[in-house]
């Protein structure tokens, strides 16, 4: 294997793909980054086996040469030195060839490593990809589809499926549903794909692969694709490939969780709610219940109030923009609400109650495709 | 080379058993490999990983050149978990990495194996929490506990899996080996009482530790038939130095049981087997001196004190309460 290479790009490459490799691993082989030069370009691989990133360079781009392949070939290189190296090399192209077994050689300019390489051969091989059932979504949805779903999963290991994010598709919907069994995050996206009968139910990704992956890709309304195959989900940009592990088990069906109909429902601006909640939270932000009772009051406003028994009690009035239904007398986690509320997108908001003992639904107005639903806490 | 039939004859059973649930596909979803040192349940246990794995293997015999075959030897299959202690023991969160990675699907197939070398240092809550999955694994896998102590593992763990026992390997191979890289018979027949791994015989063997080991016990049983009032001062003189270490002292008790065997070998008239070839007149000796209640009674002062010093008692305390009960007769 050989090959010349423009420094800055490789430098880049190489960061993005050693994001997935892990100094912790058991697995000696995957301390290091796979190279794999080809005619169309170089291809490298980094991966902790729960994801696996491919960054691709390919020879040509904008018509500006970038790689030069001589011979083909593949090599793995421990990732912590290769990186450094590369980065304080002298010139702006480094060559890097395969000199005996798996012994490589970076040249540039006039500095030179020769450094022990692994077999190639011993590296995991990822799925490979049935280009037949791909959806596609622009990068920004996928991102705040991550971001408004991705705070709820359970942090938990008792129950490791609820850690991470169910993804279910069909007539090109795409629903992604987390929860942590108190609370539930729910958004649904139009997405394209070129078979419109394709499906799948209970994909359940790692809640930390889709974090990581929303550090990667950039905030564009360039389209993304999604694979899933049998073990693994792939999501695949312009010369970027992200593979995740799916995590094993049967989600918990969470459609029949969710209310239909509402006793109680009250519109009201997200910020004044958000602010309230805030506030009352302050006095137990230190306690371990982050309990907020909320009571409807007669001329349409509500009450929130939180009790620190040591401390104090904050009581506040915050006025809706509509309410229908019966009184209301409802105590939950504020701190599970915050969260929603801070990803919402939407200037109002409107909940359902049906009971001080049911769950109840948050949604932003005039709106349908996100739900936030949380469980109250009995506070007698 | 590392293949089913280079342990068929000094492992028959676990071999059999585990080569035809291979070929007839109906392996058990734990085994727990009980056995002395040196008896290959590492070796038989990545040979069953590999025939687990490998996807050109002939019957129950893996291919040993295909990827999954390298991989698995060179501990980079990424679907082969080995736990190992870390320390003194193996701790809850390393199983609780293991549960973490069975929760998620295979990175390369839906079947996983897990190897647990040294078993029986896991720690009682390590061992409780392996306990759900060694009974109902997610997804199709293969658990392997290699231990040398098995009845120090749970029992609760015990009854979750099939127990193969190893055979200690017949020591006549381990002497002739031995005596191939230029050991003593002597010294080879010693050692092989002790361990039955080659290379750890070889260890022992190095810079005449064992040979020297070997004179200071028989110093030590002349000693008390010739002058027993002097063997407190051997013990304090030569013996102590000598036996410095835990594992050192452990030997060197291991050695006196052995003598203590000999000696009713010779009783029995077993000369042929004897151990301390070439100090037949001082074990005859013995053997006219004492009865069998009076060795029986020895040999459980000895084991006495191997327990002593599993508890920390002081090798030298340990060592003169166990010659004064020798002398006792």
């Amino acid at each position: 294997m050989q090959f010349t290479i423009n420094r800055e790009r490789f430098v880049q490459s190489v960061q993005d793909v050693s994001k997935a490799i892990s100094p912790r691993t058991t697995i000696p082989i995957l301390t290091g980054i796979k190279i794999d030069a080809a005619e169309d370009g170089v291809t490298l691989t980094g991966s902790d086996s729960d994801i696996s990133i491919e960054s691709f360079i390919p020879v040509e781009e904008n018509g500006e040469q970038i790689v030069t392949v001589e011979t083909e070939g593949t090599i793995v290189l421990q990732a912590r030195f290769f990186a450094d190296i590369i980065k304080k090399l002298p010139e702006n192209t480094l060559e890097l060839s395969v000199t005996d077994q798996f012994t490589a050689q970076v040249k540039s300019g006039s500095s030179v490593f020769n450094i022990n390489g692994l077999d190639p051969d011993e590296y995991p091989r990822l799925p490979e990809i049935d280009e037949s059932s791909v959806f596609k979504m622009p990068k920004n949805l996928l991102k705040s589809m991550i971001r408004q779903t991705a705070f709820a999963v359970s942090t938990v290991e008792t129950r490791p499926i609820l850690t991470g994010i169910h993804w279910a598709l069909s007539g090109e919907k795409l629903t992604c549903t987390a929860t942590d069994s108190h609370r539930l995050a729910m958004r649904h996206a139009e997405v394209k794909s070129n078979d419109a009968d394709l499906s799948f139910s209970n994909v359940v990704i790692p809640g930390k692969s889709l974090s990581e992956l929303s550090k990667i890709i950039d905030d564009s309304d360039e389209l993304i694709d999604i694979i899933v195959a049998e073990n693994q989900i792939l999501f695949k940009a312009t010369n970027l490939l992200f593979f995740s592990r799916l995590l094993d088990g049967n989600y918990p069906a969470t459609d029949n969780m969710i209310p239909t109909s509402g006793k109680t429902n009250i519109t009201l601006e997200t910020k004044h709610l958000l602010d309230a909640i805030e506030r009352a939270l302050l006095l137990s932000r230190e306690g371990k219940n982050n309990v907020v009772h909320v009571k409807s009051l007669e001329d349409g406003k509500i009450e929130i109030t939180s009790v620190t028994p040591e401390v104090g009690k904050v009581t506040e009035h915050v006025a809706t923009n509509s309410y229908d239904g019966e009184a209301l007398q409802i105590s939950f986690n504020g701190k599970n609400m915050i969260d929603a509320l801070k990803i919402v997108e939407s200037s109002e908001i409107t909940v359902d109650f049906t009971g001080a003992m049911s769950p109840f639904v948050l949604k932003p107005a005039e709106m349908d495709h996100m739900l936030h639903l949380f469980s109250p806490v009995r506070t007698y | 080379m590392n293949a089913w039939k280079d342990w068929e004859e000094t492992q028959p059973t676990a071999v059999n058993v585990l080569r035809s649930s291979i070929e007839k596909d109906r392996l058990a979803h734990a085994y727990v490999f009980e056995g002395g040192r040196g008896t290959g349940k590492k070796e038989i246990a990545a040979l069953l990983a590999k025939a687990f794995y490998c996807k050109e293997r002939t019957g129950a015999e893996p291919c040993h050149h295909c990827n999954e075959c390298r991989r698995i030897d060179s501990g980079n299959h990424p679907d082969v978990h080995t736990i190992e202690a870390d320390g003194a023991s193996i701790k809850v969160e390393q199983i609780r990495g293991l549960k973490k990675e069975f929760s998620m699907r295979g990175l390369e197939s839906e079947r996983k194996v897990y190897l647990v070398y040294e078993a029986e240092k896991m720690t009682a809550p390590a061992a409780n929490s392996l306990l759900k999955f060694l009974e109902e694994p997610e997804a199709e896998a293969l658990a392997v506990l290699m231990t040398t102590q098995v009845q120090q593992l749970l029992k609760t763990v015990l009854s979750r899996a099939q127990v193969l026992s190893f055979k200690p390997l017949p020591p006549d191979a381990l002497i002739r080996t031995l005596m191939e890289h230029g050991i003593k018979q002597n010294d080879a027949a010693l050692v092989s009482k002790i361990t039955s791994n080659v290379d750890e015989a070889l260890t022992l063997c190095e810079g005449d530790y064992i040979a020297e080991a070997r004179s200071k016990v028989i110093q030590l049983m002349n000693d008390l038939s010739e002058r027993p009032k002097y063997t407190l001062i051997t013990i304090q003189d030569d013996w102590l130095s000598f036996f410095k270490e835990k594992t050192d002292v452990q030997l060197g008790i291991d050695l006196l049981m052995l003598w203590y065997r000999d000696v009713i070998r010779m009783q029995v008239d077993q000369t042929d087997r004897i151990v301390y070839i070439g100090c037949e007149e001082q074990l005859e000796a013995d053997a006219l001196k004492l009865n069998l209640e009076q060795l029986g009674k020895h040999l459980n002062a000895t084991m006495d004190a191997k327990r002593r010093i599993d508890a920390n008692t002081s090798p030298q305390l340990v060592m003169e309460q166990l010659l004064i009960r020798l002398q006792e007769g």
